[in-house]
């Protein structure tokens, strides 16, 4: 990781995500806070990291749209605040952000939207450019890790100067790139500010009020699509070319080298705001050249708009991309998409033999064996997932976000669905009233507290018969560990007070709680089968921390991490361990089952698994159930 | 010094220290004053999924994604995802290959054959590499005092080979530098095992 307090004036590796935390500090950053979500996640831990050395108030919150409301609380006391989530969590967010457009700030706030195209971590690939239009916030694109740190310095400068919040958009390959970024001062420290709203109806929003905000609102942003919007856009190439590209983000990277591949005179036109987009820029560009290529992930949104502008400032030029069918709208942008593209609008063979090495390269992948993600060796989840396998086999699974997603694999299969954070006993509730069959909801500790708590309310209220197995494992594990309102730490590592989801569970009305140990998988099995027997709503807490905090600590305590063995005198080549427990440690050598000690974290889960007993401790082996450890 | 273009890839299992072998390269780049972009995705899978980074270095450079069959060095701290690079390898690609194959659990329930790890060195010759080098990178680790540290074995390898573009000894200050004091020593001497292991004909 980068040194996010490096001085300024020095030139430090920065990932995308740690250059926007940079940028908010040296923006004078107060308050910041989030919900960690896979490609923005880094930004909140940087700033977790550096938050009381430079006296910045941060904190993992519930959700994202708690994370909103408080940044926006910040924001309406006159101080700096930073917010940012994956783009899926700007859904849950959305409802606060539609109407502090309207609200604006006294301070300054600036949202940070990390879109994932390719789904490399996520549910969907929804395009959040389209949200800078709908919700009626200027949106900022960084192409690169320098920009991510510069556009977000920006963000908060013109969101103080217009008093509307500014929204900064990443993908994946902006978040996660690490580059080179030249630092600037660092502005941030603590602050109070005083909440007094500027007229007294300010932060009201009813009908006339919300009317007149409404107007306003478009007042600013055809000012800022006059006055900022331009100075974003960067026109680059000869001035006479005949071919243009129109880009934005991680796509000008990409079209910017392969222009040079293909070796053609072209310009570009690089769009950094794209919301609102600086028209009379695009109409000029749009008119200086006969045939013009969008390049843009996801949607064809700058195509459209692009299109828009053409019909009276160029309505000669040729517009291509997504819509004429020379670019995808599926997946992320590569080289390769994005040579093969360019080389189809330009009429010319691709400089590179693609077939040829699709060719060559197709016959050895047949050959690799698959390697999708799967749960760590140790992970309480294979455990959980094996007892409900055995005890519940036949139900209906509801799964949600999270590691344990990766139970819908062979060979638990505990997961028939994975949609929305929460929405395992939402989904739950649907299928028990439409359905005789038994249905058990899979979630975690973190995605329960974040959206899980009013469909259990719910459940009760509405007299539900279903099964919802807390899986706790005492973090927020998938984005890297992070706390949560159940841990006893917070964000920057002070006590915090544990939220017990037990008796919160209790609180709601759920008369069959049962709290167990995973590793415990006979215990565990019985949990769940008296749980489905149970007439109405029942809760099963499978508890153990993630296994990579417990081999942390080990490590950190010196404690040795001895892999346990096979007994080669007891294995009979069943094959059970790897047909209905599949640890990444096991290796199949053809006539027996071994542990690759390379991989074997020594927690034992796999002891009681094996009808033969042939796992075995070495000397120094630990037990992690009967020793309690990670419990 | 001026380095147009120059691509790297590491690939491996999550747990391997993937992104802790790439920062170091970064970082070597970085100290010597180079354009480099480099490219990672995390998330799920931190433990045994298939992981790799793209890093390219150099002038030219402005895409954090390395172009099919453009690749400079590719280190292989799993020999299967090394394989799995192919699309990228061509005769300007010189291999650092780990020979310990970790099979994927879940191609034993779908029967799928795993290659041995001779298999997989034939398969990579067979791409038109410029040169392979093979390490038995978690030996040479367990040597240098832990598994853990074979990310290193293979980046004191890769330093022996000669094709990156720094200068003798870059690699190994920018590895002190990134070390975390904890393991700064063992780091080292992995890496310095590493390179001799390399350094020897054959």
């Amino acid at each position: 990781m980068g040194d996010l307090l490096a001085p300024a004036n020095t030139l430090e590796v920065l990932l995308g995500n740690e250059a926007v935390a940079r940028g908010a500090l040296e923006a004078g950053l107060n308050v910041a806070a989030a919900y960690p979500g896979t490609p923005s996640t880094e930004i909140g831990e940087s700033l977790a990291r550096v938050a009381r050395k430079v006296g910045i108030y941060f904190e993992w919150s519930a959700n994202e749209k708690v994370a909103t409301e408080l940044a926006m609380g910040a924001a309406w006391s006159g101080l700096r605040s930073l917010t940012m989530m994956k783009h899926v969590g700007f859904n849950v967010a959305s409802d606060a952000i539609f109407t502090l457009a309207y609200a604006g700030v006294t301070g300054a706030m600036v949202i940070v939207s990390a879109d994932d195209p390719h789904a490399h971590s996520s549910q969907n690939e929804q395009d959040n450019r389209h949200y800078g239009e709908s919700v009626g916030l200027p949106m900022l694109e960084p192409s690169i890790p320098q920009e991510a740190k510069d556009f977000t310095k920006e963000a908060f400068e013109l969101s103080s100067k217009y008093k509307i919040p500014f929204l900064v958009r990443t993908t994946t390959r902006i978040s996660h790139q690490r580059g080179p970024v030249r630092l600037g001062e660092i502005t941030a420290g603590p602050a109070k500010g005083r909440f007094v709203p500027p007229e007294p109806d300010r932060y009201l929003q009813v009908g006339s009020i919300a009317r007149k905000h409404h107007a306003e609102l478009l007042g600013k942003l055809r000012e800022i699509a006059l006055d900022v919007s331009p100075s974003f856009a960067k026109v680059e190439g000869p001035s006479d070319a005949e071919f243009g590209v129109i880009t934005s983000g991680v796509s000008y990277a990409h079209a910017k080298e392969a222009l040079k591949l293909v070796n053609v005179d072209a310009k570009i036109l690089k769009l950094g705001m794209t919301f609102p987009l600086p028209e009379d820029v695009m109409g000029d560009f749009l008119s200086s050249v006969n045939t013009v290529l969008v390049v843009e992930e996801l949607d064809p949104y700058l195509e459209l708009r692009a299109k828009a502008v053409a019909k009276d400032r160029a309505p000669e030029v040729e517009i291509l991309g997504k819509m004429t069918g020379h670019m995808p709208r599926v997946g992320e942008y590569t080289m390769r998409t994005v040579l093969e593209g360019l080389s189809k609008a330009l009429g010319v063979a691709p400089p590179v033999n693609f077939a040829e090495i699709d060719r060559r390269s197709s016959e050895v992948l047949k050959k690799v064996p698959p390697r999708p993600p799967v749960l760590c060796p140790a992970c309480p989840h294979r455990s959980t997932g094996y007892a409900l396998r055995r005890a519940a086999g036949r139900a209906a699974f509801m799964g949600d976000i999270g590691c344990y997603a990766l139970l819908f694999q062979k060979p638990f299969r505990v997961e028939h669905v994975t949609h929305a954070m929460g929405s395992s006993i939402g989904l739950a509730n649907g299928i028990d009233v439409a359905t005789d069959q038994d249905v058990v909801a899979l979630i975690g500790d973190s995605t329960f507290f974040h959206a899980g708590i009013p469909a259990l309310i719910n459940a009760v209220h509405n007299k539900r018969k279903m099964t919802v197995v807390i899986m706790d494992n005492r973090i927020t594990a998938m984005t890297g560990h992070q706390p949560h309102p159940g841990t006893e730490v917070n964000a920057v590592g002070e006590e915090a007070p544990a939220v017990d989801i037990e008796r919160v569970v209790r609180a709601i009305g759920v008369d069959y709680v049962r709290v167990v140990d995973p590793y415990d998988h006979a215990e565990t099995e019985r949990a769940i089968r008296d749980a489905l027997k149970h007439d109405g709503v029942s809760v099963v807490i499978t508890k153990r921390e993630c296994a990579l905090l417990t081999v942390a600590r080990l490590r950190k305590e010196g404690r040795r991490i001895v892999p346990y063995r096979v007994n080669p005198d007891k294995c009979t080549y069943c094959r059970v361990c790897i047909n209905t427990f599949a640890c990444p440690a096991f290796v199949d050598t053809g006539s027996m089952v071994e542990i690759d000690p390379t991989v074997c974290f020594g927690c034992g889960a796999c002891v009681p698994v094996c009808p033969y007993g042939a796992f075995e401790p070495q000397e120094g082996s630990l037990n992690w159930r009967e020793q309690k450890i990670g419990v | 010094m001026d380095v147009r273009e120059f691509n790297v890839i590491v690939a491996g299992v999550g747990g391997q220290g993937i992104l802790f072998t790439t920062n170091v390269i970064a970082r070597a780049a970085l100290k010597l004053g180079l354009n480099f972009a480099q490219s990672e995705v995390h998330g799920l899978s931190q433990r045994y999924g298939s992981i790799r980074t793209e890093l390219r270095i150099g002038s030219g450079v402005s895409s954090p994604l390395i172009l099919e069959g453009t690749l400079d060095l590719l280190l292989a701290l799993e020999p299967l995802e090394g394989l799995r690079q192919a699309p990228y390898i061509s005769e300007r690609t010189t291999v650092v290959m780990n020979d310990h194959v970790i099979p994927p659990v879940g191609a034993y329930l779908e029967r799928f054959p795993i290659p041995s790890f001779e298999e997989v060195l034939e398969l990579m010759k067979g791409l038109g590499p410029k040169k392979v080098i093979v390490l038995s990178a978690y030996d040479l680790a367990k040597k240098a005092g832990d598994y853990i540290v074979a990310n290193t074995v293979m980046l004191g390898a890769a330093q022996a080979t000669g094709v990156l573009p720094f200068p003798e000894g870059a690699l190994r200050e920018a590895l002190e530098e990134v070390s975390p004091s904890r393991y700064r020593d063992l780091n080292l001497r992995a890496f310095d095992l590493g390179r001799e292991a390399a350094s020897l004909p054959g």
